[in-house]
């Protein structure tokens, strides 16, 4: 018994201290994101201007180095958070933000919002917009779920429609719209941390931070999720609360990651993944986990997209996929055993 | 069985519909042999047009669909605004600035408009832009001896040479020769005037998105360039590339020009919607330590003067704005005037610029 006890302990340790590893890597990269840019403020000179009042450096780290990296960081965080908790609900590895259409819904309420509030840059508006599209596909996807007792493919079936539905939407926004719109729209699509500052951030921080608490506290419930609904309702998980909370906390989530920033699709499908190839399926320690992937993936793509071509920049939502896809491949073909 | 048969039914379903939307095609194929003929020409010409093409065309033209306004802007300023027989849609939104062709009827968006009806206007000849609409335009009109016409008229470049081949189609050379006489010496008063200048300001020029410059081979650049300032994206390899603001305050630029889109500016009558376009580049985070915000020397242009036929009027209000002290006495809204007067009939209004 205790050799059990004692090997559990072993395995839970290794999480942790994969988290924690995880958590270093993402304050290393956090460093070299700070240090980089095309101004003069170098290495030292940016760890200097974090602690003055004013003056350039002051203005390039806290003005713009900072709400790049910590919005960064809030958008890996979020999307891979919304991703894993979709996977676990949906009890199915391809449900992610994007594929479930929700991502696509969202972009479309904030491209409404961009477009019709012409002039009037309103992130409230913005941000409101994309939750509320966010959601209405959702519960699409949910109540198609619920009235034909579907399975959870028919969700990712019914994502994917949705997720045409809104880009087809966007694109009739953008065949519709002026030069300028298209421009808008277009790059939305690409993705891009430039545009945000900390209104923007504080708005989406709301957004995600929030449900953080609430989704780590269901871990456990998550975890029975995916012996099947009637396991876990025998061992006294509100199946249905569950699933039909964590889809709104997933949505509010996607919306607050997205609204500000654009399409960074893959982020959702893959941190989920990398995550449970080295830990395992225990939300308790796949959700913080994963959300530290996300960041460390959305971050670094970011450092790559301004550093490879200086100063043009690939907009982050190409170059996460750049970055994300040899490195989910790698995993696949690594691991020889089935982790899902 | 059953699905065997339904198998066997989608078969047969989907054959029927690729046969029934073949059909129309063919029909109107057989047709065309008859339009053609009827078209009786007194000459043909070869020009070269804007795709570096060689495309015959049967003279006299009396009947053309116009895609592009910018192309109609040269036609109205070669008087021949009476040979529109159909324009695309966004021209009847702006019935001010077009009022001798509001009741034209329309065939749908410029960079996709709708063949038949171009085809039931029966035109000899129907202009778009070089890419503009996609290369099937010249499969689907060519059967009824529509000629297509590929001129671009918003590169500053090629405008001149594109404003003599229309001038050559429509058979108004005078009109033509007289507007890029006026375009020559306008152009040249401007480039005399900047032949000595030692110092061209840093500009940062930036294109209608948030953060995306123009860099060698865009309109912005070019127009930059020719009035005698240094676009700080001159050494970039696209033409439309996404930059960070740091990019933007580590270089320092000493104006700023901002290209806006605003639709219908000839009917606009109060500034608040470029002001509030400058508004927002002035608060951009950081951004006071620019110089170019700091001189208050940011200024807002929209794309009506910026590209087409009216470029030079963008170009000389840049020129005002980077060399103030050599354009001192030079009024780029009298040019602008004289230009809507003389060559578009019609009298100056509107806001295209700010401050």
């Amino acid at each position: 018994m205790e050799d059990i006890c004692q090997q559990y302990q072993g395995v839970t340790g290794r999480k942790i201290s994969f988290i924690i590893l995880l958590a270093l890597v993402l304050f290393g990269v956090s460093i070299i994101a700070l240090s980089q840019g095309p101004s003069s403020v170098g290495f030292r000179e940016s760890f200097a201007a974090l602690f003055q009042d004013s003056g350039l450096a002051h203005g390039i780290i806290w003005k713009l180095r900072l709400p790049r990296i910590v919005m960064a960081i809030m958008v890996g965080c979020g999307l891979a958070l919304a991703g894993t908790v979709f996977q676990a609900i949906l009890r199915n590895p391809l449900a992610s933000p994007y594929t479930l259409g929700i991502g696509w819904s969202a972009g479309f309420g904030a491209v409404m919002a961009i477009i019709f509030g012409a002039g009037l840059y309103n992130e409230y508006l913005i941000a409101g917009n994309a939750f509320f599209f966010a959601l209405l596909s959702s519960f699409l996807i949910l109540g198609i779920a619920k009235f034909k007792r579907s399975t959870p493919e028919t969700m990712i079936l019914a994502g994917i429609a949705i997720m045409f539905l809104f880009s087809s939407l966007s694109s009739l926004f953008q065949y519709m719209g002026t030069m300028e719109e298209v421009h808008e729209i277009v790059f939305w699509f690409f993705g891009s941390l430039s545009k945000v500052g900390w209104k923007e951030i504080s708005m989406a921080s709301v957004m995600i931070l929030f449900p953080i608490p609430i989704l780590l506290k269901w871990s456990w419930d998550f975890n029975l999720l995916a012996a099947g609904d009637e396991s876990a309702k025998a061992l006294g998980v509100n199946v249905d609360a569950i699933r039909m909370l964590g889809v709104v906390l997933a949505s509010l989530v996607t919306a607050g990651a997205i609204c500000f920033t654009g399409v960074i699709g893959f982020v959702g499908l893959v941190s989920p993944h990398i995550t449970r190839m080295v830990i395992g399926g225990d939300h308790r320690f796949l959700l913080p986990a994963s959300a530290l992937v996300g960041a460390v993936l959305v971050l670094t793509a970011d450092i790559l997209g301004r550093a490879l071509w200086a100063p043009q920049v690939i907009p982050i939502g190409i170059v996460t996929s750049f970055v994300g896809v040899p490195f989910f491949f790698y995993l696949l073909m690594k691991k020889t055993r089935e982790y899902w | 069985m059953k699905k065997l048969l339904s198998v066997q039914v989608m078969v047969i379903f989907l054959f029927c519909s690729v046969i029934s939307a073949d059909l129309p095609a063919r029909a109107l194929q057989w047709q065309a042999g008859g339009i053609t003929a009827d078209k009786n020409r007194e000459k043909n010409i070869r020009i070269k047009d804007a795709m570096g093409r060689s495309v015959e065309v049967g003279l006299p033209v009396k009947r053309m669909v116009v895609l592009t306004s910018d192309a109609l802007e040269v036609i109205r300023a070669l008087n021949a605004e009476n040979l529109v027989v159909g324009v695309n849609s966004g021209i009847a939104r702006d019935t001010l600035f077009w009022p001798g062709l509001k009741d034209k009827p329309t065939v749908g968006r410029w960079m996709e408009p709708n063949y038949e009806l171009i085809v039931d206007l029966n035109p000899d000849i129907v202009v778009g832009y070089a890419r503009h609409p996609a290369q099937d335009m010249e499969k689907k009109l060519s059967p009824f001896g529509i000629t297509v016409l590929r001129l671009d008229f918003y590169k500053i470049r090629t405008l001149l040479k594109e404003v003599e081949i229309l001038g050559r189609i429509l058979e108004r050379e005078k009109e033509a020769g007289q507007l890029t006489g006026w375009y020559r010496k306008k152009m040249n008063f401007m480039q005399k005037r900047l032949k000595d200048i030692n110092d061209r300001p840093d500009v940062y020029v930036e294109s209608y998105s948030k953060h995306q410059t123009t860099g060698p081979g865009s309109g912005g650049h070019e127009i930059c360039v020719l009035a005698g300032g240094y676009n700080i994206a001159s050494n970039f390899s696209i033409p439309y590339p996404q930059i960070t603001p740091e990019w933007v305050l580590a270089n320092n630029p000493h104006v700023i020009i901002k290209a806006t889109s605003l639709s219908n500016c000839y009917a606009m009558s109060r500034p608040d919607p470029l002001k509030s376009i400058r508004n927002e580049i002035m608060s951009r985070p950081a951004w006071d330590n620019i110089r170019a915000l700091q001189d208050d020397k940011v200024y807002v242009m929209a794309s009506d003067i910026w590209t087409g036929p009216r470029a030079i009027i963008g170009t000389s209000y840049m020129a005002k704005w980077f060399h103030p002290d050599i354009f001192r006495n030079f009024d780029p809204e009298k040019l602008h005037k004289e230009y809507l007067r003389k060559f578009q009939g019609i009298k100056y209004q509107g806001v295209y610029v700010y401050p």
